[in-house]
């Protein structure tokens, strides 16, 4: 009875746990009664709704493709979206007499103040030349403002708001030599080799469309690392420039050829990650117009997803009384090995705040039907061996020990797909694997160790079929 | 128990299959399917409502009165900040596409029918939208599914042999494929509830099949040179009593959403229905009596 006793601390440890990861008090969402068990699991869109946002896409006139233009603004947010963890959230483009839209709907975002940062910038992106910079507000002083106004450049804070830089888009007043919405193919921070340099800098990679450009302003703006910090030297600084705030700014010491640039700064990590997570996440090729804030109820419809539950309950209530009828008390155990189940697979998914959709809720029926089956497999073996003339205990233990077997490689091949659907897919997809496989591993577990502690807790009450029922069934 | 025999006739039923297989690859390539909003787009109107209890359901009723086009549309509740409590909005979204006057006839029609009401209704935007869940889907391309076959096949090889593995992905290939078929003779919509069906559907099918592939390698081992049909034949015997009892567990509770879930969900009940239906039979009458030539022959 040793083995039992390991195996009931282990089912109360776990179950405690998943307790735990759900009722833990959270802020925001208060439930009553049962629906507790819900109050840490985000909902998706489709089943509790979200912020939606609406954006109105300002594409410039005489723009040769417009439809190209929003089709790149659309793929600019999906990324910012997918960076901060909001694969689930939709984006959706959509027209109205000439003009296009972007519709954002983010699940579990209740305040749109908080979607709308995460969406981040709204705005433009352009590579600049700073002529001059100061300490001091510029606003403040005419002849600072003067100076803006001869030189055909714009005074811009930088992100902490202490220095302004005056930046001029046109490089060296050249026609036409601006880089306006660069195409990042990549930025990441990388650990500096070189010697002299501390921490981290940043590589970026430009498309090829835009590397022409880049080696002529590079070419027109890169000066001997000799005379870094000379009055001559500043004039041709390089400027990032995102939603008019400058990103950074820097000495060109080389032409950049190919596209393939670094910036060095002696950067901290935390820096130099946020300085490529600004170029990656790339500049909107657009200025995108707020048109609308607010939410959106369940896209399934409320009264839907409210009769579809009403729905789902009742069949689940037939599934328990079918077990019981069929298999007696072992169907009483199955029953009590379904509930485990459910409430650990929500334990795990409140423990990772992954949200739940509609087809999160798909994984969790089909984990529903492999903790079932694993429980009539379990009980038609015991049956088996018990036919075989064996004595309730050793059918048991054989039955369970054959079981594993059979359980092991029905869930692993389960798994498996579970593991490529989650590799390959995105969003609600990935939700969807998600559920499966710790909803597959899950009955395992249960079905392993909870189902055989009761199994052997309540043998006594296990029927011995009748040998004559047999009647030479086996050829 | 009653003793079957299952695979006797197994070439009735294989060829059934294969000819199951075939009209629904005739009716996926040529009547296609019902695709989804969220795939194709359409078109969204947002309706403005002056009531504080008007509900999704009505707006149904309402545009299910004016036209057709609406019956499987997408009803939700929308909401701007600063929208004082009075005063409803509903987006309203349908694969169709619409020109302008007929637009502007719809929007009369349904002003006028919540008029009927004594309710101000009015269609603040009618836009055409492009679909949200067309990429996502776009990208579990058909490299992914090749991928996740192969992973099947590998580890079936390992654990049982490479005829198992060839075995189960053929019964994968043929559940899905009928599911869908059923799809597009009935014209069910196909959209992401729909495709959720789909996913959970290749695991019930590799798990019906492994339970008898699991039986099948077992009485190999312990009845060395007996007949591979019987022995089959034997083990589907034996797990018989298991796939009944567990497909109509699954049927109850899908089956039961197929009758009394809302619309959007329809579509997600009515593939698992299907699928649970068709696994069932494929793991009793072909995914095993499938294999039993080629284990024969080698």
């Amino acid at each position: 009875m040793r083995a039992n006793r390991v195996r009931l601390i282990v089912v109360i440890a776990v179950i405690f746990a998943a307790f735990l990861a759900l009722l833990w008090p959270s802020k925001g969402q208060s439930y009553k009664g049962l629906a507790m068990i819900f109050q840490r699991i985000p909902l998706g869109l489709d089943i509790k709704g979200g912020a939606r946002l609406e954006y109105r896409v300002d594409v410039e006139q005489g723009v040769e493709n417009p439809s190209e233009v929003v089709d790149n603004v659309w793929t600019v947010l999906r990324n910012r979206l997918d960076a901060a963890g909001y694969t689930e959230a939709t984006v959706r483009k959509t027209f109205r007499e000439n003009n296009s839209f972007i519709v954002i709907e983010i699940p579990a975002a209740t305040d749109t103040t908080r979607a709308e940062k995460l969406l981040g910038s709204t705005g433009v992106m352009y590579f600049g030349q700073v002529l001059e910079e100061s300490q001091i507000d510029p606003q403040t002083d005419p002849r600072l403002k003067d100076l803006a106004r001869i030189k055909k450049a714009e005074w811009l804070p930088t992100r902490d708001g202490k220095i302004w830089y005056l930046v001029r888009e046109e490089i060296m007043l050249i026609k036409d030599m601006k880089l306006v919405s660069p195409q990042i193919v990549s930025a990441s921070p990388v650990p500096e080799t070189r010697a002299g340099r501390f921490g981290y800098k940043v590589t970026f990679e430009l498309a090829s469309k835009d590397a022409e450009l880049f080696k002529k302003i590079t070419q027109q703006l890169v000066v001997p690392e000799s005379s870094v910090g000379s009055a001559a030297a500043k004039e041709k600084r390089l400027a990032i420039v995102l939603d008019n705030v400058v990103q950074f700014a820097g000495y060109v010491v080389s032409v950049i050829p190919d596209g393939k640039a670094e910036i060095t700064g002696n950067f901290s990590i935390e820096e130099a990650k946020q300085l490529a997570a600004i170029l990656r996440s790339g500049a909107l090729p657009a200025r995108l117009e707020k048109v609308s804030a607010g939410w959106v109820a369940p896209l399934l419809g409320s009264d839907i997803v409210r009769t579809s539950l009403w729905a789902g309950i009742v069949g689940l209530i037939i599934v328990f009384i079918y077990m019981v009828i069929v298999y007696g008390i072992q169907g009483v155990i199955a029953d009590i090995a379904l509930i485990y189940n459910t409430i650990l697979l929500l334990g795990v998914l409140a423990a990772t705040g992954s949200i739940l959709t509609l087809l999160g809720i798909a994984g969790i029926i089909f984990t529903i039907g492999t903790t079932v089956d694993g429980n009539i497999i379990i009980a038609e073996r015991i049956k088996e061996e018990l036919r075989a003339g064996k004595s309730i205990k050793a059918a048991i233990s054989s039955g369970f020990g054959r079981c594993f077997i059979t359980l092991f490689d029905a869930n692993l091949t389960t798994i498996i797909a579970g593991l490529v659907l989650y590799y390959f897919g995105t969003g609600t997809v990935k939700g969807f694997a998600i559920t499966l496989i710790i909803g597959v591993l899950g009955s395992f577990f249960v079905n392993i160790v909870l189902s055989r502690l009761l199994t052997e807790a309540f043998s006594s009450l296990i029927r011995k079929p009748t040998v004559t029922e047999e009647g030479g069934a086996q050829s | 128990m009653k003793y079957f025999d299952f695979v006797g006739k197994r070439r009735i039923f294989i060829s059934i299959s294969v000819v199951l297989v075939a009209i629904s690859l005739i009716f996926i390539f040529t009547r296609g399917f019902n695709f989804g909003v969220e795939f194709l787009g359409g078109s969204e109107l947002i309706l403005r409502v002056e009531s504080s209890n008007f509900t999704e359901a009505d707006v149904r009723k309402v545009l299910g009165e004016i036209s057709s086009d609406f019956a499987s549309a997408r009803v939700t509740r929308v909401r701007s900040i600063g929208d004082p409590e009075n005063i409803l909005k509903f987006s309203v979204t349908l694969t169709k596409t619409f020109m302008a006057e007929e637009k502007a006839d719809l929007q009369a029609q349904i002003e006028s029918k919540i008029s009927e009401k004594n309710i101000k209704g009015q269609v603040i935007s009618f836009n055409e939208t492009g679909g949200s869940a067309a990429e996502e889907i776009r990208r579990l391309t058909w490299r992914a599914v090749i991928i996740t076959l192969v992973a099947i096949l590998v580890y079936i090889t390992l654990r049982f042999n490479f005829v198992f593995g060839v075995g189960a992905t053929l019964a994968l290939v043929h559940d899905v494929v009928v599911t869908m078929g059923f799809f597009s003779f009935f014209n069910y919509e196909l959209n992401v509830p729909a495709v959720a069906a789909f996913l959970t559907l290749i695991g019930y099918s590799l798990n019906n099949t492994i339970i008898v592939y699991d039986r099948v390698r077992e009485n190999m081992k312990k009845f060395k040179g007996k007949q591979i049909a019987s022995i089959v034949n034997d083990s589907i015997n034996q797990v018989f009593r298991r796939t009944v009892n567990t497909s109509l567990t699954t049927f109850f509770v899908v089956f039961v959403l197929l009758l009394f879930a809302g619309n959007a969900i329809k579509p997600f009940a009515f593939g698992m229905t299907v699928g649970t239906v068709v696994g069932t039979y494929s793991s009793i009458y072909i995914a095993s009596p499938m294999v039993i030539r080629w284990v024969k022959n080698r």
